[in-house]
Formats: structure tokens, sequence, C-alpha cells
């Protein structure tokens, strides 16, 4: 017997919950644009995504958006030639997205796993340096090889044929269980024993190590994790916007991932998810005319917190002390 | 033309290209060897170099030659604001630079670059900029053998080549570049020996982004038109040649954005045999890429760094 | 006596610096062993190679008669034998307790023990060093000798056979050194537990040692008692650099 008292107890479960109902509502009662949902799902998602890794573990992946890109050419490649095959044969070849879009997410994990056996040896900023050339090298090669495929992905950008828009109406859908099962997995992940010793590893890997946790283990399983979800995402999000192009590779993605995770503070599910939140409080509030104007700000807003509060908002608010409770225990 | 002919130019393309690289990327070899910043806003210091020198000569028709020290000028004060305002407080007291205050300072010029790249996007509202059909002496291009070389390519690379003489010679010969080579090797039996590491670490600064400041007039005699997103193209460039150079070491960095210049012009020939002209360009990059990827993984100190 | 660790002509260089010469010897299961030497003799390397953190160029390590040379440091602490660093490396954002309860949840049980018990085991031994007080609070909070006995109940949660203590003494005042060794002693006598110093304060590991080992430019030197070993010619020969020490020990 599940003891739901004990959950509602615990604030970053019931902010979970309040957000995938508040997402799922919005929907149904058409108080935003499946478009804009779909978008905010996105952009919270890959935070999410990239928190396994950084938040949790301490490895700032830069390049993260390569899986974005890997998962989104994989994707849009199977849904494409899946269409022109069915086209051909005048069948439908109705593969659920869904099971397209994990597939890609999982080419990404295996990708995260080959490429993380020798480059999570890297420690720090070479690490994250290292993860900024694989996202170039694979940049570099979509744009060399995607218009050799075939002709019509000119500038490796390829379309997808409207006969493959016909799945358009799952895609938020899709994208909703996605997003659910990547804040689960961030909060499932932060109780486990695996999430301490991912934290641990952050702190001190040396010591970590000496204490018994199996550190590459972890570190590869945190990667392949984080690699598969921003893949299914990037997917996903590229079959809403009916097709891919080299901007998945832009690490103006990272950016958004980064500042989301550093606002709302680094080793929690509670901060990443309320920073995402204010990062579009803020996006949406302060000048929607000017987006660089509203990224100068947000710029200034990490900026401000490295140096003075580097646990971010939440890390402030988890220092302290309620009715003799503190938030430390209970903020996840 | 000929397959020898062909290599021939795109090498001597590819060098002329790396001296431009291996200036680029002698400031942030400074900075993160001296200080371990891993100066993430290294593209928009390249970047506001670039834009001063256009902006005055499209506005104020200022000559390049002489734009190109008002940029270092700007360089230097942008440093200066840097130091104090972002990395003073995590760095400027602390003696042993470990991995948690490493990362600091990388979100920190992060949330820097982040701020830079958006108010030039803001101000130029992403229109590109550039010095148009500038260039130094009566004619734009000049032969030289069987092949012609842009004037304006051949300029870069004197002054690549002056300008980092000149600030080898700085940070080898005066007291002020010694202390700094001090502070890099040991910054605790720096401070025992009098030398005062805040003051050091904020004129490493300084120096670091002034002459990337500079730099970035040497980018623009390249990208005829100048737009916020050349940071994506030279900033990681120059993290494989400082990390291939060896960190800290000057000298390094120039040899090896040579040197990668020299592979970019090599390996588009290569590549171009391989696959057709068009993926030539975006594969030549990737071997760069590839060369940081490994260069990391199996000499991690680089070519001419010491071993860490 | 049963022997717990056998060290079998070990080797290590680093470059053409060799940091351990050959070097065998064993670890009796319940003895303190203290392993001397002057700076540079190989003790700290030594503890690497056991703890697998460096992995042997030459001859092998067995552990309950387990062959464990090269294993990762992680699969050795989960066997049973645990190290305390010199520098101490609390995980600074943790609590005392989260701190203990790494120990316990990646220690000897790893895998098969759940938060619950992980954090009773970790609570019995912060009360075991004298920390249970301090238990919400957080590791960067501690001064160092808290910090240090932190690092102790950190490996004891693990629950080994075996702790490899390095330095565990240096840096403390003379009235926190004897706390320590009262602790030492405990752990060794009431849980059982096989003990291996290395120390550089001198009086202490021969006043709590039953065997010492002594290392000098990574061979072993001499073995024995601490009566013995102080009385050694070669032992003192090779201290006579440090007339204190070598005092010190002819004096016993």
């Amino acid at each position: 017997m599940v003891n739901v008292k004990e959950y509602l107890e615990r604030p970053t479960f019931v902010l979970i919950i309040l957000v995938l109902v508040a997402i799922a509502l919005a929907k149904l009662l058409r108080l935003e644009t499946t478009d804009y949902l779909i978008t905010i799902m996105f952009f919270i998602g890959i935070a999410m995504s990239l928190n396994l890794i950084m938040g949790f573990a301490g490895y700032v992946s830069f390049g993260h958006t390569v899986f974005l890109g890997i998962s989104g050419y994989i994707f849009a490649l199977i849904v494409y030639y899946n269409v022109w095959l069915a086209e051909m044969l005048d069948t439908l070849f109705g593969i659920p997205i869904f099971l397209v879009a994990i597939v890609a997410g999982g080419v990404s994990a295996l990708v995260a796993f080959l490429v993380g056996v020798p480059v999570l040896k890297l420690r720090g900023a070479f690490f994250a340096i290292a993860t900024i050339g694989l996202d170039f090298a694979a940049l570099y090669i979509v744009k060399a090889f995607i218009p050799i495929i075939n002709p019509e992905f000119f500038g490796a950008q390829i379309i997808l044929p409207a006969y493959a828009l016909a799945y358009k109406n799952n895609v938020f859908v899709a994208m909703y269980i996605t997003f659910a099962l990547v804040l689960i997995t961030n909060y499932v992940v932060r109780r486990s024993r695996f999430g301490m010793g991912l934290l641990a590893i952050s702190e001190d890997e040396d010591a970590a190590e000496a204490l018994g946790v199996p550190t590459r283990k972890y570190k590869l399983l945190a990667f392949a994790l984080s690699a598969f979800f921003t893949g299914m995402l990037g997917a996903i999000f590229g079959l809403n916007a009916g097709g891919v192009d080299e901007n998945l590779f832009n690490l103006a993605h990272t950016i958004d991932m980064i500042v989301m995770i550093v606002i709302g503070g680094i080793g929690t599910v509670m901060g990443p998810l309320v920073g995402s939140i204010i990062y579009f409080i803020l996006y949406d509030t302060l000048l929607v005319t000017y987006p660089e104007f509203n990224l100068v700000i947000l710029g200034s807003i990490v900026a401000v917190l490295v140096l003075f509060a580097p646990r971010g908002i939440i890390g402030i608010i988890r220092g302290k002390t309620i009715r003799g409770k503190r938030l430390r225990d209970i903020i996840e | 033309m000929t397959l020898m002919t062909e290599l021939l130019i795109n090498v001597t393309n590819g060098l002329l290209w790396g001296t431009v690289l291996g200036a680029v990327s002698v400031g942030l070899t400074l900075i993160w060897g001296v200080m371990k910043v891993v100066n993430l806003a290294h593209g928009e210091s390249i970047l506001l170099g670039s834009y001063i020198v256009s902006v005055l000569l499209l506005f104020m028709g200022v000559d390049p030659m002489v734009g190109m020290f008002v940029a270092l000028g700007s360089g230097l004060l942008l440093g200066l604001t840097i130091y104090w305002l972002n990395l003073h407080k995590i760095i400027g007291h602390v003696d042993v630079i470990n991995l948690r205050i490493e990362m600091s300072t990388l979100l920190e010029m992060f949330a820097v670059s982040i701020i830079l790249y958006n108010l030039y996007s803001f101000f130029t509202r992403s229109e590109p900029f550039g010095i148009g059909i500038w260039h130094l002496g009566p004619t734009s291009y000049i032969n030289i053998g069987y092949m012609s070389v842009q004037v304006n390519h051949i300029t870069a690379a004197a002054l690549s080549l002056g300008a980092t003489f000149i600030i080898y010679q700085f940070i080898a010969k005066t007291p002020t570049g010694k202390a700094i080579r001090a502070v890099m090797q040991d910054s605790q039996a720096a401070a025992l020996v009098g030398i005062d590491p805040v003051k050091i670490k904020m004129l490493t600064t300084v120096i670091s982004i002034g002459f990337t400041a500079f730099s970035g007039f040497l980018v623009i005699l390249y990208e005829s038109a100048v737009v916020p997103s050349i940071a994506y193209k030279y900033a990681p460039l120059a993290f494989t040649i400082v990390v291939l150079g060896g960190l800290g070491s000057i000298m390094g960095s120039y040899i090896a954005g040579i040197i990668i210049g020299g592979i970019y012009g090599v390996s588009k020939v290569i590549f171009s045999l391989l696959v057709g002209k068009n993926a030539s360009d975006p594969l030549a990059l990737t071997t760069a890429f590839v060369i940081l990827v490994l260069t990391l993984l199996f000499k991690p100190e680089g070519l001419f760094g010491r071993k860490r | 006596m049963d022997v717990i660790i056998k060290i079998d002509r070990v080797t290590k260089r680093f470059g053409g610096l060799v940091a351990l010469n050959k070097v065998s010897f064993n670890i009796y299961k319940g003895e303190i062993l203290g392993v001397i030497g002057p700076n540079g003799a190989g003790k700290t390397t030594l503890f690497n190679c056991i703890t697998g953190v460096y992995s042997p160029d030459d001859g092998r390590i067995y552990f309950n008669g387990v062959d464990i040379t090269g294993m990762p440091p992680h699969k050795i602490t989960q066997l049973g034998i645990v190290k305390t660093h010199q520098i101490v490396k609390p995980f600074n954002e943790f609590t005392v307790l989260e701190n203990a309860m790494i120990g316990a949840l990646f220690g000897k049980r790893a895998g098969k023990i759940s938060k619950e018990e992980a954090r009773e085991i970790a609570l019995k031994n912060l009360k075991l060093v004298g920390l249970a007080e301090k238990k919400d609070e957080l590791a960067i909070g501690l001064t160092l000798h808290e910090k240090k006995f932190l690092e102790l109940a950190r490996v004891l949660s693990a629950e080994p056979d075996v702790i490899l203590l390095d330095e565990a003494l240096a840096g403390l005042n003379p009235k926190e050194v004897e706390e320590s060794l009262d602790i030492i002693k405990m752990i060794n006598k009431d849980l059982g537990k096989t003990i291996v110093m290395v120390e550089h304060v001198m009086h202490a590991v021969m006043n709590i040692a039953e065997r010492i080992v002594v290392l000098h430019f990574g061979q072993l030197l001499a073995e024995g008692t601490p009566k013995e070993v102080a009385e050694m010619p070669e032992v003192i020969t090779a201290y006579l650099g440090d007339k204190d020490l070598a005092l010190k020990f002819v004096r016993r």
C-alpha cells in the first residue's frame, strides 16, 4: 500500500506532478497552443536530461546538443524512408513514432556509451571541451554526408514528406510521455543508491571510487541515460518542426540547458525544474520582441549566481530551516 | 589543375590561415595556462576586435591599421572589466585552483559569453559587418609562382607573426612576464617570493583578452562578413589549438595553429577527392576536432606543454 | 596467525624512479601493523597498490588468498580493504551522516543493503568516533580533526576487514592524537579489524603497533616487533640522518 501522505510531503514529487498536470490541463482546456506546450516540454526536458550527468555527476557536457542532432537525424531518416517505402508500395507502414523515437534515442545512448569510455576519463574543463569537439565533429560530418545520401537533403536539411505529418497528431502525446519519463527518472535516480553515488562522484571522484562507488560504470550509465532522453526529445521535436537541419547541433541549445540548471541549482531535481520554470517566465514576460536582450539578462543572472550562490536558487533555499524542519531534508 | 598544384595551393592557404588561428589562440593559452580559466567567452573576445575595426572603418573611415590599436585597447578594457566583475571573487585569493573552482570560472565565463554574444546580436541586429574591399597597397591580389594570394591574407600572416613575437618577448623578458610565468608554474611559491598574485592574475586576464581582441582584426582579414556566429567557428578551433600546443605555451599555440591550418589544407584536398568538393570543407574541419579529442585522450599535456 | 594480505615481490616504477622494489611481507589477521620509513620510502605508493589506485608493474597482492592485483579500487573496497586518505577528502556538500552512508551503501554489502540499514550503520559508526551529534551538519564545516574522524567513520561503515590508515594522525594536537589512538585500539580490539598504519608520529606508532615494517627507498629494510626493529643496526643507519628519531629508537 503506497502511503499517499508520505509522497505529498515531498515537495519535489509534488512539483513534478503539478507540472505534469498543468501541461495536461493547458492542453485539454486549450489554454496554450500545442506547439508552445511541446516547446516548453522540449526545453525543460533537455535540461532535465542534462541534469543526470551535469547536475548529479558534475560532468558539464557542453556539447550535449550532439545527441539532439544524432537522434534527430536518425529519426528523420527512418521516418523519411519509411514513408517513402510506404508510398512506393502504396501501403501504410504504421510504425508508431514513439517506437522510432526510442530507437533514435537508443542510437544516441550507444554513441554516448562508446564515446564515454574514453572521454569520461577526462575531468572538468577537459571533458567539457572534448564534448564541444564531438559536437562540432558530428555537425561537420552530418553537413558533409547527409547531402550525399540523397540530393533532396540539400544543405543537410531533411524535410519530412507531407505524408509523415499524418503522425503529427501523436507528437504531443509522445512528447508528453517522454517528458514525464525524464522527470520521473530524475526523481528516482536522485533518491537511489545510484544517485548518491553520482553525487559523491561530483564531490570527489577519487574518494568516491575509494569508498566503493563504481565510478566508471556510474558515469557511463548516467551519460548514456542522459543522451538517450536528450535524443528522444530531439527526435520528437524534429517531427514537430516537420524536419531537421544542422541547427539541432547548435550550441545555443546547450546554453538553454545549462542556464536552466545553474539558475535552479545543481545537485537536485527541484533545482533545474524550478530553474526552467523561471527561465520560461522570464522568456515570456521580459521581452518577447528582443530575444537577444532576454538572453543578456539571463546571462547576467547566471553570472551573478555563479559568483554569489553557486548552488543556485534552490541552493539558497535548501540552507534554510522552517519551523525546525531543515529544508535540505525535504528538497530533493 | 594538377593534384600537386591543388595540394600546394591548399596547403599554402591553410598555413597562412594557420598563422591567424595561432594568434587567435595565444590569448586563450595564457589565461588557461596561468589561471586555469577556461575562457568560454574567447570567441566573443575575438568578435570585439572584429566589430571595433569594422565599425570604425564603416562609420568613421578610420583605417584598420589604426583601428587595430583601438581593438587592442578595447580588449584590454574588456579584460579589466571581466577580471574585476567576474573572476576576482572566485580566483583572486586562491592559491591552488581545484576542479570546483575551475568549473566555477568556466561557468562564469560561459555567462559572460552569453551576455556578450547577445549584446552583439542586439546592437548589430545580426546584420553582417566587415571591412568590405579594404586592403593594404594598390592591389588586392598578388601572384606568387602560379598561385595568387590575397594581400589581406599575407597582411594577416605578417601581423600575426609580429604580434605573437612581441607578446612572446614580453612574457619571456620583462619582469611582469617573468612573474606571470612564475605564477603559472607555482602560484604558492610565487606568492612566497613577493609576487602579488592578484596583480598578476589581473594582468594576465587583461593581456589575454586584449591580445585576443587584437586577433579579431586578423580574423576579419579572412571573414568578409562579421556575424556573431563567427565566434562558434574560431573559439572551438582555438580550444583545439591550445590543447594541442600545450596549456600556457605561447609558441606551442602558435605552432599548433599553423599545424592545424596545414592539416586543414591537406585534408581539404583529400576529402574533395574522396567525397567531392562540397563536403570537403566541413570534413576538413572535422579533422581538427578529431585531433582535439585524440590529443586530450592520449597526450593531454600537448605537443609543447609540461606534463601535468 | 592467519595471513590476511600477502604482498609478494611488488614493484612499482614511475618513469625512471623505482618507488617500490620487490617488496614482500605478510599482514596478519587482527594485528596492528605500522609501516614506517623516511619521506619517499614508498609507503603511500604501497597503500595505493594494495587499494588498487595504482597497478603494480610486477608482483602480486593476495587478500584472503584471492589475487587482487590490478583490480579497480571500488572492487577492492567491496572485498573488504579500505583506506583513509592522507589529505582528508570528505564530500563537502554532504551531511556528516550522508558521508558515512556512502561508505555503507557501497561497502562490503554493496547492493544488499537498504537505505535505512545504511543509515543505522552510519549512525553507529558516527557514535563510535563521537560525531553523532553533528550528523546533520555539512562536512565542509567540520574541523580538520573532525574530518579525520569522519573519514574513519566513513570507511568503518564500509564494514571492511582491513583498514589502511595513511597518516591519520598528521596535523593533530597531542590530545587529539591520544583520542585517535584510543579509537584505533578500540576498532582493532572490539571490532576485530586488521589495521595497517603509515605514520610519522613515531611515538604513537611504536606505542600502538604490534609489528613494524620499515621501508627505505622502495625496499623492505626490516620487519619485526617495535622493539626488535628499533634495535636493528640497519634501521638506525638508515635513520641516522634524522638523529632525534634514531635516538628515540635506541632508547626503547
